[in-house]
């Protein structure tokens, strides 16, 4: 211990110790020369050896051997960067892309799919209940919207788990007048603590006795860091919290950094789920004993020693019994047998489940273009170290020839690719973080949420990922390019002899060339059907049309008052200077759609054919929206109350029910088959609805005055200029005439509109940057490789052009070399597309993913860039001169 | 120029440098010429060491802690690094002693000497 400390502080004054040995040797053959007299002083030298071995063999005393090789090869290495920047900049630029994406999206895809939630208690046995049933041909899956009473048929008809909770997240207001903000809050079962092993803060968690039905008991946990900020951490226990419409008793406060299981924001409150379920009116009464309201998510734990296939059979046959509770009360539903319902439990993580939502699949795939990104950045750093170790092979047979073992060799060149690809870590992780400030928004994370460099897995995998390549990088090169006769390289002159191509190098570049046009195609598929969805003609006008939702909280006002409310928002709202046309509805598209059962003479069954959604609506609506009308007429101020009952229907819907016939005056029994007739006027265009991609969805329209009391949440309004400077002033406008605590909240229907087009925005986007950058890397390496080839090959050359070639030959000779890589590459990369385009269809939106104009596009735009990559060295090439070839030698 | 029979020197066992070497320093503090000249002076000059090797030497023990060295004046005023025993060095020195003293009288009981 004690030979270590002195060897360590030896080691820092090594200068001084060995000037001090220098003149201790001198002052001995001073001595030793004095002393011989007369006789030879050579016979004195020997007496003392050979002082400079005994100098080297003293000053390995103060180096500590290892480290200060290490510490050589990394000071070796910083040199090298220094007298080479060009070198290792493109190393670290190329490297730091490829990392700096994986390390982005490794953060999304960590916390989507993989990072288990704190402090639950049996992460293994836990899992989310997913739904499977057939409908109209297709098999649904889901995680989530499902009705409360399935929730309670699957516990009653299970036994072989230890619990099961229903949850929900919602964002609901908080708090009262000024200070009222919405916050997420997740409303949980009694049981859902039990899942958990957590002890609060402060308090106590609510339990099964404060979720009882049907009304549950109004308490409240709060999220920490919720207490924090809104209470600054005080003893908040049995003060009184208004959330929605629950008046909440606080009774505890969760630990630190629990998040129950929400996925994105942390949740500010909990409440027992039956709480919140009481206090939400959306008409639905029993919201415990039907099941017309699909909004909670199911957890569960098995019981010790019942495994996956146990746990799906057993909630397959209570998910079955449910089916057929459903049956009793709805008619329309297709028998078990048709439906085939079948549960299982799956990933808790809805985006490790079996049914992965358009953002989680986009995700994924962004990860997979990131990989890639980083195999085509990886390949060229390798070429470009290949390229560098040929170069250099001159250099490293005269360092063998001096004595330098292969494997002190090697160890410096894995230091220097660490100490490169270390730098290329650092800037990735820069990368990274600019990354996923731009992406994060896609995926609902806030700002704090996402930072990476707090983040021990990101981190880690990071520096895994960098050590591998970096280890990779140092050994690779040395295998291929490694002198293997000695003489021979030292015998060959400066030229570095005949011209050396690499196989390893030229394979690289094919598969760089490829893997851009994979990702090449992709982005023209994304982008083509990015234009395709915007193109696309909804069926009503998104850029003038704003929608101003009230939002009922506190004492409800009665039905007659609501109705005599909704008149008085149309007036106020028709008659702002900006607005054109305002109508009431009770469905917004994308934001929430109504659905009643139909019945048509002579059509069995309707609602096996389509998903038949209605509009109520206020006369002016088809003005306010746009939505054109095909035959008859639109709704009219005469369509009310008393007046015959009428609607409007979709064409998809007119040619579905009455096939080759006239829709117009065609009789619609709506709600139950006895119903009165509901005269069709008119057939509309379609319009998309609820999904941008659903082919049997159909809308009808109805006068909303004829459809019910107290129907309709929202307004449109059709503003005459563009709408976004307008919306603080129509909801000033319109919050004037909201009664108690009720508030407006205005979006433009383009935003509503866009959120559902991000996932395809997000895919062009993604993919365009990402080929472009494929493209760049692609190119340099391609560059860099036919660079060295010529510079390599410049005397053979001269000694063409001696012979009498051309310098158009010579520019052929070397584009065509180029060329050919990049060619190799494409019809590889083709060939690859092709088989992705399985997996790809389903993201692309009316679009082919082996669209030939795409394919033959890239092709055209590879070749291209390689043409320019390569012409540069074919214009140096060209340039070669016979008269310097010649003398040479 | 030849040296005087050099074949009837000795190659010093090998570890035993260092026990001489604090043997010597046990005395007095030495410089590393004197060492040398009290090396050969004591074992009348049957031992071929050469003296470089006693810098290498030197080192190592000082880093062991068993020597510390300094630099001093010479009688004729020259400067050079003495060398002292350490109380550490003379507990070494002890040891070894004792261990080389049981190993020459095992060689020596298998050779019948003594």
């Amino acid at each position: 211990m004690r030979a270590l400390w002195n060897r360590i502080r030896d080691r820092l004054r090594r200068d001084a110790l060995d000037a001090e040995l220098v003149e201790e040797l001198r002052f001995h053959q001073q001595l030793l020369e004095r002393d011989a007299g007369d006789a030879s002083p050579v016979r004195a030298r020997q007496r003392l050896g050979n002082v400079t071995a005994v100098r080297e063999e003293t000053r390995d005393h103060w180096t500590l051997g290892a480290l200060d090789r290490l510490l050589q090869d990394v000071h070796y290495a910083l040199r090298g960067v220094r007298k080479s920047p060009g070198f290792a900049i493109a190393v670290i630029v190329t490297l730091a892309l490829g990392v700096g994406a994986n390390a982005a999206m490794f953060g999304i895809i960590d916390r989507l799919m993989f990072r288990p939630f704190a402090y639950l208690a049996n992460p293994a046995g836990t899992g989310r209940v997913y739904l499977r049933f057939h409908d109209h041909g297709q098999v649904i899956t889901k995680g989530e919207s499902i009705e409360y009473t399935r929730y309670l048929d699957l516990k009653r008809h299970t036994t072989r788990f230890a619990r099961m909770a229903a949850f929900s997240s919602q964002s609901l207001a908080v708090g009262l007048g000024q200070d009222a903000a919405e916050v997420p809050v997740a409303a949980v079962s009694g049981s859902f603590f039990g899942f958990f092993r957590a002890q609060p803060t402060l308090g106590r968690f609510f339990g099964t006795t404060e979720d009882a039905l049907p009304h549950g008991t109004p308490v409240a946990v709060l999220g920490y860091d919720f207490w924090q900020s809104h209470f600054g951490g005080r003893n908040v226990l049995d003060s009184t919290l208004q959330v929605g419409d629950v008046l909440a008793t606080i009774i505890g406060v969760a630990p630190r950094g629990f998040v129950g299981v929400s996925e994105t924001a942390a949740p500010a409150v909990y409440l027992p789920i039956t709480a919140l379920a009481s206090s939400l009116s959306f008409g639905v009464g029993s919201y415990y004993s039907t099941y017309y309201w699909g909004w909670v998510s199911v957890m569960a734990e098995r019981k010790a020693g019942v495994n996956d296939a146990a746990a799906a059979a057993d909630l397959s046959q209570a998910y079955r019994a449910s089916w057929v509770a459903e049956a009793v009360q709805n008619s329309d539903l297709p028998g078990p047998d048709i439906a085939q319902p079948a549960a299982l439990m799956g990933n808790l993580k809805a985006g490790a489940g079996p049914e992965l939502a358009p953002k989680d699949r986009g995700a994924l795939w962004v990860s997979g273009v990131a990989l890639i990104v980083l195999l085509i950045a990886c390949a060229n750093v390798t070429n470009l170290f290949v390229v560098r170790a040929l170069r250099r092979r001159r250099e490293t047979a005269v360092r063998l020839a001096l004595g330098v073992t292969r494997g002190r060799l090697l160890a410096q060149q894995i230091t220097e690719s660490l100490v490169l690809s270390g730098l290329a870590g650092l800037a990735g992780m820069g990368v990274a973080q600019l990354g996923s400030a731009a992406i994060r928004g896609f995926f609902g994370y806030d700002a704090g949420s996402l930072m990476l460099l707090g983040d021990t897995r990101a981190l880690a995998v990071t520096g895994s990922i960098v050590l591998a390549i970096g280890v990779v990088m140092g050994v690779v090169p040395a295998l291929f390019a490694e002198t293997g006769d000695l003489a021979l390289a030292l015998r060959t002159g400066v030229r570095g002899g005949t011209h050396r191509r690499s196989r390893l190098s030229g394979a690289l570049l094919v598969a760089q060339a490829a893997l851009a046009m994979l990702l090449l195609v992709g982005a023209g598929l994304f982008v083509r059907s990015m234009s395709a969805v915007r193109s696309m003609r909804l069926g009503y006008d998104t850029d003038s049309v704003v929608v101003a939702a009230v939002n009922q909280r506190g004492a409800k006002i009665s039905d007659s008052n609501s109705v005599a409310l909704s008149h008085r928002l149309v007036e106020a709202a028709a008659t702002l200077p900006g607005v054109s046309h305002a109508a009431w509805v009770a469905s917004v598209p994308f934001y929430s759609s109504s659905w009643a059962s139909i019945y048509v003479d002579g059509v069995d069954s309707v609602g096996k054919l389509g998903h038949f959604t209605y509009q109520a609506a206020t006369s002016d609506y088809f003005a306010t929206t746009g939505t054109r009308i095909l035959h008859g007429r639109a709704l009219m101020v005469q369509d009310q109350g008393t007046a015959p009952r009428v609607t409007v229907v979709g064409a998809g819907m007119a040619k579905l029910l009455w096939p080759g016939r006239d829709a117009i005056g065609q009789c619609l029994r709506i709600r139950t088959a006895q119903a009165p007739c509901t005269t069709v006027v008119g057939v509309a265009e379609d319009a998309v609805q609820q999904s941008l991609t659903a082919t049997n969805d159909f809308q009808y329209y109805v006068p909303i005055s004829q459809f019910g009391t107290n129907h309709g949440f929202a307004l449109v309004l059709r503003t005459r200029t563009a709408p976004a400077g307008q919306l603080e002033a129509i909801r000033k406008a319109l919050q004037r005439l909201m009664p108690g605590q009720y508030y407006v909240t205005t979006r433009t229907l383009a935003s509503i509109v866009n959120d559902e087009r991000a996932p395809w925005q997000f895919g062009a986007t993604m993919f365009s940057v990402f080929g472009a950058l494929a493209l760049l890397v692609a190119a340099i390496g391609l560059y860099a490789v036919i660079a060295y080839g010529v510079a390599q090959r410049m005397h053979e050359l001269g000694v063409r052009v001696a012979l009498g070639a051309q310098r158009r030959d010579i520019v052929g000779l070397v584009m065509r070399q180029g060329v050919a890589f990049a060619v190799s590459g494409v019809v590889l990369g083709g060939v690859l597309a092709a088989v992705a385009a399985r997996w790809v269809t389903p993201l692309l939106f009316h679009e082919s993913a082996r669209d030939p104009v795409i394919f033959g596009t890239v092709t055209v735009v590879l070749l291209a860039v390689a043409a320019v990559a390569c012409a540069l060295p074919a214009q140096r090439a060209s340039r070669a001169d016979p008269n310097s070839a010649l003398r040479t030698d | 120029v030849p040296r005087t029979a050099p074949s009837d020197r000795r190659d010093l066992l090998p570890g035993t440098l260092d026990m001489l070497v604090l043997k010597i320093l046990s005395a007095t503090a030495m410089h590393g010429y004197g060492i040398a000249q009290e090396l050969q002076r004591q074992t009348n000059d049957t031992l071929r060491v050469e003296e470089g090797s006693l810098y290498p030497a030197l080192q190592r023990m000082r880093q062991k802690g068993w020597i510390k060295a300094e630099w001093k004046q010479t009688p004729n005023n020259q400067r050079a690094r003495y060398y002292t025993l350490t109380p550490a060095g003379r507990r070494h020195l002890g040891t070894e002693v004792t261990r080389f003293a049981d190993l020459v009288a095992a060689i020596g009981g298998v050779l019948g000497l003594a």
